[in-house]
């Protein structure tokens, strides 16, 4: 079936594909990772306002724990370098 | 509506802001080291915690008990009317409909201050304002002459058709129990419907109210076994909860402690109240196991606020708690001031 799909295409088409689909993979994995992030981040964040707006002194350490998830969009971003370099 | 625009993040917000709130309370050491503090030290160590404010701004004014009584109630009603401020949507309607709680207590002490001739500067002292009378409004109440004219100042609020339904009786037995009784029934069934209603959120609602009308119940039943007091005692119970009528009657007129017990037991089903049934002993006083009744049922909205971490149930927890650090802070500070032994203050205390 792939076969007769890719007759009639040439070489260079094909690399493009390939291009294209890694450039796709690359922004998806960016994009996914980044709403996962602002998910994890939303509760997170709340909580941290809620308990800075009770207690100045926890700033620094609920700041700390909101920036914990970005680690997911870190990865996504890791992943997307891999694929497009 | 707040919950359907901005999804969980005002409840996380703000049960966050009840849980950092509840942690600053004050422990049980404290308690403990300020039975052996005269007035004048008691008043500085609050000073040094949530009540610097109020204390700072009364103590021009007043001094000694008048000052912390004064204090403790402005802080409450504070706190109270904070909570309903920074509550999203559907908690801040729940939390205004438990706090109406408070609406039928501070019109009973102003009704009972005024009977029994109390100057309106002390009835002042003990209202909290955080119903749906404000502090303006309560005022007004204590400054009127006569219970009468309270009654007619009342006219449009919730609390009036119950209150002129029995105030000629009232007056003439010159007791605001049946009043009282009456009030909390009406205000329970309100409780109940609003949980009831759909609401999102109503079902968590609804197993506190399940739980303090159970409680109250419980605590009626011991009361009124203590004084004899067993005719038309089904007038007394709280409707909607785990007793009907005809339960409590039947429990009430049960002549053996461990019988009253063993039935009570049979029809309860949570775990903590059950340890305690278990180990209630004839020795305790009423007073006694009033306030284990108590820790029973803070305990359970402790663990009720932890399954349910994001709902009406850390806001109404950490309420319920803050009510019994004034009630404890009060307590210390009367039976310093009219020379209680310690150990009965203690007695006093939930914590």
């Amino acid at each position: 079936m792939v076969g007769e799909e890719l007759v009639g295409l040439t070489p260079e088409m094909i690399e493009a594909s390939q291009a294209g689909m890694k450039a796709l993979g690359a922004g998806l994995a960016v994009g996914l990772t980044g709403i996962a992030t602002g998910i994890a981040e939303m509760a997170i964040g709340s909580a941290a306002v809620g308990a800075t707006a009770e207690n100045k002194d926890v700033f620094g350490l609920v700041l700390l724990l909101t920036v914990i998830p970005e680690t997911i969009v870190i990865f996504g971003l890791v992943v997307s370098l891999l694929l497009l370099f | 509506m707040a919950e359907t625009s901005a999804g969980p993040v005002p409840y996380v917000y703000v049960c966050t802001r009840m849980r950092v709130r509840k942690s600053k309370l004050i422990p049980r050491e404290d308690y403990l080291r300020l039975l052996n503090m005269s007035i004048p030290e008691i008043t500085r160590f609050i000073e040094e915690t949530q009540y610097k404010r109020e204390i700072d701004e009364l103590a021009s004014s007043f001094q000694g008990i008048d000052l912390i009584e004064l204090a403790l109630s402005w802080n409450l009603a504070k706190e109270y009317q904070s909570i309903q401020e920074i509550s999203p949507g559907i908690l801040k309607r729940f939390t205004r409909s438990y706090l109406r709680k408070w609406d039928i207590q501070n019109v009973l002490t102003i009704f009972r201050g005024k009977t029994q001739g109390m100057k309106p500067g002390k009835i002042r002292e003990i209202l909290v304002p955080a119903g749906e009378m404000d502090r303006v409004f309560l005022d007004r109440l204590v400054k009127e002459e006569n219970p009468e004219r309270i009654l007619e100042a009342l006219k449009g609020k919730s609390v009036y058709p119950v209150i002129a339904a029995g105030f000629a009786t009232a007056i003439t037995e010159e007791s605001f129990a049946k009043i009282e009784n009456e009030l909390y029934k009406e205000f329970y069934a309100n409780l109940l419907s609003e949980a009831m209603s759909g609401f999102k959120g109503g079902k968590q609602f609804l197993e506190y109210i399940l739980l303090d009308i159970d409680m109250m119940n419980i605590r009626n039943m011991f009361r009124l076994r203590a004084d004899r007091l067993l005719e038309k005692a089904g007038t007394m119970m709280i409707p909607g909860g785990t007793f009907s009528i005809g339960d409590f009657e039947d429990l009430i007129v049960l002549e053996d402690e461990k019988d009253f017990i063993e039935a009570l037991k049979s029809k309860l089903k949570l775990k903590s109240l059950l340890v305690l049934l278990d180990e209630l002993s004839s020795e305790k006083s009423l007073r006694e196991i009033e306030i284990d009744l108590i820790k029973v049922q803070l305990a359970q909205m402790e663990s009720l606020s932890k399954l349910n971490p994001f709902s009406i149930h850390p806001i109404l927890t950490y309420l319920e708690k803050k009510k019994y650090e004034i009630f404890n802070l009060r307590a210390i500070a009367r039976g310093k001031e009219v020379n209680l032994p310690t150990d009965r203050i203690r007695g006093y205390l939930v914590m």
